[in-house]
């Protein structure tokens, strides 16, 4: 028996094993023909249940398909279509954000440019206009006139 | 894509032998059962748009990382109980010769008389026993290339390792079944 082993192909002993291997599985699906009625009805539940998952899958797939289709088309009436459709469109939905913060910043420039020409106004008049008398009488007054300049 | 009937009979065909599958390795009929389910779902919502040749293929691999995953929930909650790692069966005996039982179920009688004795039903019994009795990694190497039918190549796809692998874990549990069966005096 060893010496006929020894001899025997690698090939040999594979389809050997095979042959094993089939007799074992046959055997196997014998017994997996005779489940209990519980087992082959949960597991009829089961297929049905993923059968029903896949109806869904499907459908949500077809609707998805649909859709991307349909915002498709309307892009190529709005930009004559193509490839680039998506990215004109995307273009025109960020261009009120755009003018918006354009306005934004044009506002507060405007602002800013007021403010400084009213404090301007207000020093100009300031400067021109004659000291009072009473300004004299104030000790602060008299001390900034004392202090010598540059 | 698979037609709504292909995925049906496809799911009827390979079921049963899914459940058991799943039985041998978890060991309990409710977990089994949840797995096959999981396994069906994941099939239908993730992969219904594949070719229905495809479907085994992916069904296989979905079910055995199904099978990985309850595994690593039991041994979160501590309540694994086997060694779930690709070590060797504790009884290897290396002087076991496969050829010695199949030249004998072939050619001789001698062993006719044990399994007369034994019933069908046992003897179907016994086989499913050593069956859950081979390391993981066996077992499943065994029963997707014998019983599932598939190739080695796709056998090492589903259970991610070289083909190479597949041979050696499917020569061993050809060779630890056959000795075992041998022991009970049974012949296939």
């Amino acid at each position: 028996m060893k010496n006929q082993n020894i001899h025997l192909s690698t090939g040999g002993l594979e389809a050997l094993q095979t042959r094993f291997g089939l007799r074992v599985a046959s055997r196997l699906s014998e017994a997996s023909r005779e489940l209990p009625h519980d087992v082959t009805e949960r597991l009829k539940a089961s297929r049905e249940l993923a059968l029903e998952r896949a109806r869904l899958a499907r459908r949500a797939e077809a609707a998805t398909s649909v859709q991307a289709s349909g915002s498709g088309g309307a892009a190529s009436l709005t930009f004559g279509g193509g490839t680039g459709s998506n990215w004109w469109l995307k273009l025109a939905s960020a261009l009120p954000i755009i003018a918006l913060i354009a306005g934004f910043m044009f506002i507060e420039r405007v602002h800013t440019r007021q403010q400084i020409a009213a404090a301007a106004e207000v020093d100009a008049a300031l400067l021109a206009d004659d000291v009072p008398p009473t300004a004299y009488s104030d000790p602060g007054f008299v001390e900034f006139l004392k202090v010598p300049r540059d | 894509m698979a037609s709504e009937k292909e995925l049906s009979d496809f799911l009827k065909n390979v079921e049963k032998r899914a459940f058991k599958r799943t039985l041998y390795a978890v060991r309990d009929d409710e977990a089994a059962l949840d797995i096959v389910q999981d396994a069906m779902i994941r099939l239908a919502e993730k992969y219904v748009d594949r070719p229905a040749a495809e479907l085994p293929l992916i069904f296989q691999r979905i079910l055995s990382n199904a099978t990985m995953d309850w595994f690593r929930r039991q041994k979160v909650r501590g309540a694994i109980m086997k060694n779930f790692s690709d070590f060797e069966s504790a009884g290897e005996d290396g002087d076991f010769d496969i050829l010695e039982t199949l030249e004998t179920q072939d050619g001789s009688t001698a062993t006719e008389s044990a399994a007369e004795n034994v019933s069908r039903a046992q003897i179907l019994l016994a086989i499913e026993g050593q069956i859950e009795q081979l390391p993981t990694r066996q077992r499943e190497a065994f029963l997707l290339r014998y019983w599932e039918e598939l190739d080695v190549a796709e056998t090492a796809a589903a259970m991610g390792c070289s083909e190479g692998s597949v041979k050696t874990h499917c020569s061993r549990a050809v060779h630890a079944l056959a000795k075992a069966l041998k022991a009970k005096g049974i012949e296939l």
